[in-house]
């Protein structure tokens, strides 16, 4: 009998409620003994996320969320900033204690088996990704997947993006790239340095196939069965709390 | 106020920011799209900055990962001397 973990599917909520139910998850995997878990999910509206240690006025084009109506919101873990674009990416996060045989201890290990499990799911699509570190998936040499871990609370916490057909004119309209890190990589364009599935594959592929796909390649790599739930009484409370510091600007704009 | 970028080999991107006040160092800000866990161990190091003399800032970063648990990832501990330093020179 296969082990199960519990699937969160497609939900599509506000980014101060995205990142309070994965806060949440993490909090209650122990204390409240919940199972393992993996969601898939969408941003409603459209939003850019940012790394806990990067400075939103650096990173983000203010204006610019502004006039598209899209939020700006700080994660809890480190990385990049990310532009979560309603029609066209999937955000993925999993979540399993620090000490569960699945899980390896070493961080860099850990990051390279849960990008696997999206590379497999991508596979299933026909897409050729690979986990390149620090902590991206490329496919053709570029970007089709960034990835954050966080360790907290005795768990490992790690969410992403699937770019599916992420609208990258905007996605370089609301964030704002660095001098340095242009300037490292001047041979191609910025623009160049990123794809999607519908890029990549020529065609576009629906939210299900992706899903399905996606759903796949973690139940492979991980060998269990996700098995479909809801959140618990206990984390929808704490999700309620969070949501009120993920929204707040002393949160978003504290760097 | 002083500011500073550094491209870290492999990808990670670090800035500091900061203030002089005779010898020390104050105001400090440290940003960038790296990992340390926990998260607000940051918080911490920029206060251990503050105020600090700028001649000990190799000394003081040390002595800070050295008695703190904190995991780094993407970034090692001699890129944080390094970009502060850099803001310093700016």
């Amino acid at each position: 009998m296969k082990e199960t973990w519990r699937l969160i599917d497609m939900r599509i909520e506000d980014a101060p409620t995205q990142m309070a139910i994965d806060e949440a998850i993490a909090m209650a995997r122990l204390k409240e003994n919940t199972p393992n878990t993996v969601r898939l999910y969408r941003w409603n509206p459209s939003a850019v996320s940012i790394g806990y240690f990067q400075s939103v006025e650096k990173e983000v084009n203010l204006p610019a969320c502004e006039e598209h109506g899209v939020d700006v919101i700080r994660r809890i873990t480190g990385g990049g900033a990310v532009y979560h674009d309603y029609d066209g990416e999937i955000t993925y996060s999993v979540v399993a204690p620090e000490a569960d045989p699945k899980m390896p201890a070493d961080i860099l290990e850990s990051y390279e088996l849960i990008c696997g499990a999206i590379a497999n799911g991508l596979a299933v699509l026909g897409v050729d990704a690979q986990f390149k570190p620090v902590n991206d998936i490329v496919a053709g040499g570029k970007k089709i997947s960034g990835n954050a871990q966080t360790r907290r609370h005795g768990v490992v916490l790690q969410h992403g993006t699937v770019l599916v057909d992420s609208d990258i004119k905007r996605m370089f309209q609301v964030l704002r790239v660095s001098d340095a890190k242009i300037s490292d990589k001047l041979i191609q364009a910025v623009e160049d340095r990123v794809t999607n599935l519908r890029r990549y594959l020529g065609h576009r592929v629906g939210f299900d196939e992706a899903r399905k796909a996606l759903i796949k390649g973690f139940e492979d790599t991980f060998d269990v069965a996700l098995q479909p739930g809801e959140l618990t009484d206990a984390e929808n409370r704490l999700v309620k709390r969070l949501h009120d510091k993920y929204s707040s600007r002393e949160w978003v704009f504290q760097r | 106020m002083k500011r500073a970028e550094y491209k870290i080999p492999g990808g990670k991107l670090l800035a500091a920011e900061l203030d002089v006040e005779g010898d020390r160092m104050i105001g400090v800000k440290i940003t960038g799209d790296f990992f340390m866990h926990p998260e607000t161990s940051i918080i911490e190091l920029e206060k251990t900055l503050e105020g600090a003399p700028t001649a000990d800032l190799e000394k003081t970063v040390n002595r800070f990962f050295r008695e703190n648990d904190v995991t780094l990832f993407g970034i090692h501990v001699e890129d944080f001397v390094k970009v502060v330093r850099m803001a310093l020179e700016s």
